[in-house]
């Protein structure tokens, strides 16, 4: 007989009872999108990792008031972010985002011609510098939407804010961005 | 999806981010040191001191970068205090105790009999929310004692970090309930408040003792020696 794997209101219902493992799955497959949250807002890995720890102690304490049926990602997310926000606002260093070395492209894509490769990443490094050069708020929203691939509703939780906010906010990103790059509209 | 949005999400693969701490594991750790009961014997509790610690340091070998890991766990009932290796900047705040109320009132919004030191009256009682009371004893701008209580089991409350060897966590007994006496360099407390999480430094520059007492726990934050919080513990009731 093939068990299946428990679901995440099984996982809370045994966590909230004291089952650290049951904790332990729930976090594991939210854990990258989690951490690379807390990373986009702090820009710092070791804020992050500290933001993203003290977040699961909260996460745990908060449990048993989760609405039993809702997803627990976009509430894990919300948590990390707070937190995440809370390190920002005093944190040190800020580190850019930087692309993979050219050796460590993602398997499973076809290897483009030398020059072609060249262009593209010429082409991708002028993405992620004018993204960069964004207000915080629309480099966010739009690093939450496309680098993570965060639902709208996602992007709400983490951010804090409606759902509406995230659409009027990703349009103007856009915008700006597009104008920043000298795309026609 | 426009063009541009395409070329945004194509971004994601190339982008080298920082890779993913083992948070699953972490959260297993965390989760199995905030269950642990209570009221356990002492032998038991430094035992599993020990196991802890030895998972932590195993941890942070592999992990350099994990320079505020957390390193050790202490559970009462409302209440864990958690070891970090550095503490998180905060802004300084001003001691939000919540709202001023009569005793009467803070006990019907509560729903449990305020207890406060035998034989001196606190100059104000506050009520954060509807769980937390806290008795002050001097002035608002400058305590000299806080009594905090709340309801621990509807209410995971407090959340402390104390920073690295700077700070000494004592386990204490008071009138046979277990407890924790927080010394040395400032730390800090984590409201759970409704769902609402807020950092805060310590609310005074003074130690702190967290103890429970039969369903509540509490909180009592002064500037003064181990034995002295414990001698103004014991009077409480």
């Amino acid at each position: 007989m093939v068990s299946r794997p428990p679901t995440e209101d099984e996982l809370v219902e045994r966590a909230c009872a004291g089952d650290g493992a049951a904790f332990g799955a729930l976090i594991r497959d939210h854990q990258e999108i989690a951490f690379r949250t807390a990373y986009l807002i702090t820009r710092n890995a070791a804020d992050a990792e500290d933001a993203a720890q003290t977040a699961l102690v909260k996460a745990h304490a908060a449990l048993p008031r989760f609405r039993r049926g809702a997803p627990v990602r976009p509430w894990l997310l919300a948590i990390v972010a707070n937190e995440a926000r809370n390190r920002r606002r005093s944190a040190g260093r800020r580190e850019a985002l930087a692309l993979r070395a050219a050796h460590e492209a993602p398997p499973g894509g076809a290897a483009p011609s030398p020059e072609g490769a060249l262009i593209a990443a010429e082409e991708r490094a002028t993405l992620l510098a004018a993204l960069d050069e964004l207000p915080d708020e629309q480099r966010l929203v739009l690093s939450l939407r496309y680098l993570l691939d965060l639902s709208e509703e996602e992007t709400a939780a983490a951010l804090g804010v409606r759902r509406g906010t995230v659409k009027s906010r990703t349009a103007r990103a856009l915008e700006r961005l597009r104008a920043n790059l000298g795309l026609a509209a | 999806m426009t063009s541009l949005e395409l070329q945004l999400r194509n971004l994601s693969d190339e982008i080298a981010f920082p890779v993913t701490p083992d948070l699953a594991a972490a959260a297993g750790r965390i989760a199995g040191a905030r269950t642990r009961p209570a009221r356990r014997r002492r032998r038991t509790l430094a035992l599993a001191f020990a196991v802890v610690l030895a998972v932590a340091a195993g941890v942070l070998a592999f992990s350099p970068g994990a320079r505020s890991a957390f390193l050790e766990f202490f559970r009462l009932e409302g209440a864990t205090i958690s070891r970090v290796e550095s503490l998180p900047q905060v802004e300084p705040v001003a001691l939000d105790l919540g709202e001023r109320v009569s005793r009467a009132e803070a006990e019907r919004r509560v729903g449990f009999d305020v207890l406060g030191i035998d034989g001196e009256e606190p100059d104000a009682i506050y009520v954060r929310g509807s769980r937390l009371v806290s008795l002050l004893y001097g002035p608002l701008d400058e305590p000299r004692l806080l009594l905090s209580q709340h309801h621990a089991e509807v209410w995971d409350g407090f959340v402390k970090k104390a920073a690295g060897s700077g700070t000494t966590i004592e386990p204490v007994t008071v009138s046979g309930e277990p407890g924790y006496f927080v010394s040395g360099d400032p730390h800090f407390v984590m409201y759970l408040e409704d769902g609402l999480i807020q950092d805060e430094p310590a609310s005074l520059a003074g130690n702190t003792l967290l103890w429970n007492r039969g369903e509540l726990l509490l909180r009592l934050e002064a500037d003064i020696t181990r034995d002295e919080a414990l001698e103004l513990a014991e009077s409480v009731r």
